[in-house]
């Protein structure tokens, strides 16, 4: 138990070590294509990301176990339920048109108000309880909620309190553009980062496949040439939306929050 | 709700078991592009899926993930005609072609599309689509809802937010329609987006927001929280385990990468650092003080699942041992060879279908 009167669960000592060893190996298991050297033993093998995808699953419950060591506070479980609900609920108005991204605004936003740790943690409930409601368990999800979870993770670690909002006018636009440049640089990051996660396996021969151990010049133009082909629109498509939704309704989604984690300090 | 005697007996599987089953089933489909194999694959799943699924919301699932498949292999074949690939004799057609400048990565599209090099390009896509179909096989068979009473104690509170959020999201559907009424009753019937998130979407929320708090207090007051029950050794002991365990997992993906670890080490450091972590997950699951309402046993029902797809990866393997190049056959017009060994593991892999047929066609209608 950390501190009695708030709801934001504190990360630890040992739980940044367990996020930081899980970034290190989220990292790898992403970017691999990129940094395998030739000859090594992963660009001889084809099922780089299908065992990452298997490990990802472990890596990511050892970080929440560590992270909930010792119980987690009723408050942060109910906000953590209803914030997933919100987070499944509008994720289905993002996934008709191209590049719509709906759940990161509302993920950066809580993660800003209740830090880090809950961040991280509302980023795997979130993407995990709306796959178990719309029955979409893909092969894709690992790396979805790893991902979401870190976005959550970045957005609290910002500089500035989170929990109370800026006094001036002027702080509270500073903290929105703040929010919505970092929504477009971890939107574009996500896209790249998955991308590359599952390139080497999407095609395998042409002028756009991945050259196993072919070393990072050869394959850095062929990604950012499979990117440009694929998913740039979509790309900039999440940018876009995500930094336009916190722009609109960032101040009253942030004011609703701060409210909430107010009215939680009870004892 | 399970008080008819008997209804225990014809649950179906466990969600573990089906989901190891139809994941052991997809690595074997990665270890291979062998059409034939593939294909087989695709089948068992299809059989073990008509027969063991139950009428559940999610049953339809695996339909949606064939379609899904075949958007892939579409795609893939979009981008062998497009961006080029193999090089064939065979040459089919020819697009006209542009040669991008070397700026711009000079890279060529269009040009000839050849029957060996569209062979290829299908058979790649069908091994994405067999990894697709597997998983959609374990959406269709496995219990959401059963799966998530499976996770590890330790996980306790990620999983009671996770049920939370599965009960509150019907009622937020809910909270809209009544806010919406209440706000036609005023007579505002205004369409423009800052009016309806100003007087839709923000007393949802509201109204959301504070239900939690009243839910903490409420799950607070019944002792809902295990912040006395951990001795502070125990927690240590567990913090080493996770932590060692990830550190070997880092290791070994980084020793994969080069060339200066051997590649069995680099394996076997992964596969400590995956034990550790796992033992360390157990170990805290152990030391939590919950008890649980109906446990969901694992039987042998579930373990002989387990194995049947167990043996399609060991006949993908003793495939690569015992007729190397029938895995990996070359992007020929010829017919590829079946591998043997390999089928016949897939082939054990439906088992399934006979060990846990769907109950409503054993017993009657209910």
């Amino acid at each position: 138990m950390a501190d009695l009167r708030s709801p934001r669960p504190a990360v630890r000592r040992r739980g940044a070590a367990a996020v930081a060893l899980a970034a290190a190996f989220g990292l790898v298991a992403t970017a691999w294509p990129l940094l395998a050297a030739p000859g090594g033993a992963l660009t001889e093998s084809t099922s780089g990301p299908w065992l990452f995808a298997l490990l990802l699953p472990v890596v990511t419950a050892v970080v929440l176990v560590q992270l909930s060591e010792g119980g987690m506070d009723a408050r942060a479980v109910a906000m953590l339920g209803v914030l997933s609900a919100v987070v499944a609920a509008v994720r289905p108005f993002g996934a008709g048109a191209a590049g719509v991204e709906t759940v990161f605004f509302l993920i950066i936003l809580a993660g800003r108000v209740f830090g880090p740790g809950f961040g991280f943690v509302l980023g795997n409930t979130g993407l995990f309880a709306s796959a178990l409601l719309t029955g979409g368990v893909g092969p894709w999800m690992p790396y979805q909620m790893f991902a979401a979870a870190f976005v959550g993770l970045g957005a609290g670690l910002l500089p500035g309190p989170g929990a109370a909002a800026p006094r001036t006018r002027r702080g509270r636009f500073a903290e929105l553009a703040m929010l919505a440049s970092y929504a477009v640089v971890a939107s574009l990051a996500f896209g790249l980062l998955l991308n590359m996660s599952f390139w080497p396996f999407a095609i395998t021969q042409g002028s756009l496949a991945y050259v196993p151990g072919g070393g990072l010049g050869e394959n850095l133009s062929r990604l950012l040439a499979y990117s440009l082909a694929t998913s740039l629109g979509w790309d900039l498509g999440r940018a876009v939306t995500t930094a336009l939704l916190i722009a609109l309704t960032g101040p009253i989604l942030l004011r609703l929050m701060r409210r909430t984690a107010r009215r939680a300090q009870w004892n | 709700m399970n008080t008819v005697p008997g209804r225990a007996a014809r649950r179906g599987a466990h969600p573990v078991a089906w989901w190891g089953w139809a994941l052991l089933l997809a690595t074997a489909a990665s270890r291979t592009a062998n059409p034939w194999l593939l294909l087989l694959v695709v089948a068992v799943s299809g059989l073990v899926v008509v027969w063991c699924r139950g009428d559940e919301p999610w049953s339809g699932a695996y339909r949606v993930f064939l379609l899904i498949g075949a958007t892939a292999i579409a795609v893939r074949m979009m981008f062998y005609v497009v961006f080029g690939g193999a090089e064939g004799a065979t040459v089919l057609f020819e697009l006209p072609s542009v040669r991008l400048p070397e700026w711009a990565a000079g890279f060529r599209l269009g040009g000839a599309v050849s029957a060996e090099g569209a062979l290829a390009a299908a058979w790649d896509g069908l091994r994405l689509a067999t990894l697709l179909v597997c998983v959609g096989a374990a959406n269709a068979l496995a219990s959401p809802r059963r799966l998530l009473r499976s996770v590890p104690a330790a996980l306790y509170e990620v999983s009671v937010a996770v049920v939370v959020a599965l009960s509150v999201a019907p009622q937020l559907v809910s909270g809209v329609a009544r806010i919406r009424r209440a706000r036609a009753l005023r007579g505002d019937t205004g369409r423009s987006p800052a009016n309806l998130m100003r007087t839709v979407v923000v007393p949802v929320l509201h109204d959301a927001l504070d239900r939690s708090l009243a839910l903490a207090a409420a799950m607070a007051s019944r002792g809902y929280g295990r912040a006395a029950g951990v001795p502070a050794g125990a927690r240590r002991v567990t913090s080493a385990f996770l932590l060692t365990g990830l550190l070997g997992l880092c290791a070994g993906a980084y020793a994969l990468l080069g060339t200066a670890t051997p590649a069995p080490a680099a394996w076997s450091l992964l596969a400590a650092g995956a034990g550790a972590a796992v033992f360390g997950i157990a170990f805290a699951s152990r030391r939590v003080p919950h008890t649980r309402y109906r446990t969901d046993a694992f039987g042998a029902r579930d373990w002989a699942i387990l194995l049947s797809g167990g043996a399609a990866v060991a006949g993908t393997v003793l495939s690569g041992v015992a007729e190397p190049g029938t895995l990996w056959p070359q992007a020929t017009l010829a017919v590829p060879p079946l591998p043997l060994y390999a089928a016949c593991g897939v082939l054990l892999a439906a088992a399934p279908a006979l060990l846990a047929p769907t109950s409503s066609t054993k017993t009657g209608p209910r």
